[in-house]
């Protein structure tokens, strides 16, 4: 290959470092600004594959069954995920209600689906051409997956509504809340430099066998 | 100015998706593994960061004037700020998630809007700072930025479940300008690159 893997360099500060891999549950840290480089988790791949799974399980009881409902003055209604993004189309905050849809509902589902797909394939050693494209993809969602913001504004939205109206809790909302466990454990299991290791080897075996 | 400590002064450079080193002398344009564009830096890095936080500072001012939402009682409208929220949470005595909101809706938007132009300043003025510690606060205000949502989100809420005939929850104009300013700093967070700021250090080898 062109070059070598035994060196990496900081994305912060673009350090050259010697690629001293820690074991797991061991930290790496860049010694010149600090930042966490790696922290390799134990069967990155099969623990990334279960949690998908668990994930996407999780991700419909979430968005299907009632999260929130709420009695005032003898009413009473209930909301989801989709029926705040409806409720925000309809007054005509199009632009806000699509940035609501994205960030706490397709990103999410997305994420989850792009990490099933790479994990399954790197589980059972199956080469795609689309993997690096999908391991790119979702790097870049990561940041745009706001399931854990989405729970503060529930809190939040709460302690506001507690003095008006009686609130109940739906099945919704602790499904909503094991997604959210869910997707941590996710996003801080998957070990990114392995995931890419195994796609280049998955890769060269490809290129071997041809 | 670049040292030999850094990956770019050895020929190298860092793919940005997928952390590969490829020499800069092979002239790729796409990453070997990974296929993603190329960079040594950040393209037009500080170009593109001012211009969103640019447009980020003159929406904010209309995100804080304007009503983000409106509580309607029998026909009776009530317009509130977002800094109007605030005082209704400390009026009603929730001092904890009044501080919750104070901080997720005006001080991080504020502070990442200071922090992202003082980034911008020492980049392009080439200030000789302590970097370590501005790339701290570089990495704190790309962290925090995506809690801004935070109010978004929670109208969502309010205007899905609070819609009965007698009272209603009306989401207004400021929403739109806030979720905007929280999604271009976010952007300009995410085009800024932080490695600017030790490639204009004199002194980096500490």
């Amino acid at each position: 290959m062109n070059s070598s893997t035994a060196y990496h360099a900081c994305p912060e500060c673009d350090l050259l470092l010697k690629a001293a891999l820690p074991d797991a549950g061991e930290k790496a840290h860049c010694p010149r600004c600090g930042l966490l480089l790696a922290r390799p988790n134990k069967q990155s791949v099969e623990r990334t594959f279960a949690l998908s799974i668990a994930g996407i399980i999780l991700f419909f009881p979430a968005n299907l069954l009632p999260m929130l409902g709420i009695t005032m003055m003898g009413n009473a209604n209930t909301g989801t995920l989709f029926s705040g993004v409806l409720a925000l189309f309809n007054e005509g905050m199009e632009a806000v209600a699509v940035v609501v849809f994205l960030a706490s509902i397709l990103f999410p589902l997305v994420h989850i689906s792009l990490s099933l797909l790479i994990s399954w394939h790197l589980y059972f050693n199956r080469f795609n051409r689309y993997l690096a494209h999908w391991m790119r993809w979702m790097h870049h969602l990561d940041e745009w997956v706001m399931l854990e913001v989405y729970m503060l504004s529930i809190i939040v939205a709460c302690v506001k509504l507690m003095s008006i109206a009686q609130l109940k809790l739906g099945c919704g909302l602790y499904a909503f809340v094991a997604l959210i466990i869910i997707n941590t454990l996710l996003t801080s299991g998957l070990d990114e430099e392995l995931f890419w290791q195994r796609i280049q080897q998955l890769r060269t075996r490809k290129n071997n066998a041809n | 100015m670049r040292t030999k400590m850094n990956a770019l002064g050895q020929g190298l450079i860092r793919c940005h998706d997928c952390g590969y080193l490829v020499k800069t002398e092979m002239k790729m344009s796409s990453c070997p593994r990974c296929d993603g564009h190329l960079h040594a830096r950040n393209p037009h890095s500080l170009q593109r960061t001012t211009a969103l936080l640019l447009s980020s500072f003159l929406l904010y001012i209309p995100a804080n004037i304007f009503p983000i939402m409106m509580v309607n009682q029998f026909g009776a409208g009530e317009p509130h700020t977002i800094a109007g929220g605030i005082v209704d949470l400390i009026d009603s005595g929730m001092i904890p998630i009044a501080m919750l909101v104070l901080v997720a809706s005006i001080i991080v938007p504020a502070s990442k809007l200071i922090g992202i132009s003082l980034l911008l300043l020492c980049a392009h003025f080439r200030w000789q700072v302590n970097a370590r510690r501005w790339t701290t606060m570089y990495r704190l205000i790309a962290f925090v930025g995506r809690w801004s949502m935070l109010d978004i989100f929670m109208i969502s809420i309010l205007v899905d479940l609070v819609n009965f005939s007698g009272v209603q929850i009306i989401a207004g104009p400021a929403a739109t300008a806030f979720a905007a300013v929280v999604i271009l700093t976010m952007f300009a967070a995410e085009h800024f690159d932080p490695r600017l700021l030790w490639d204009n250090q004199q002194n980096s080898y500490e």
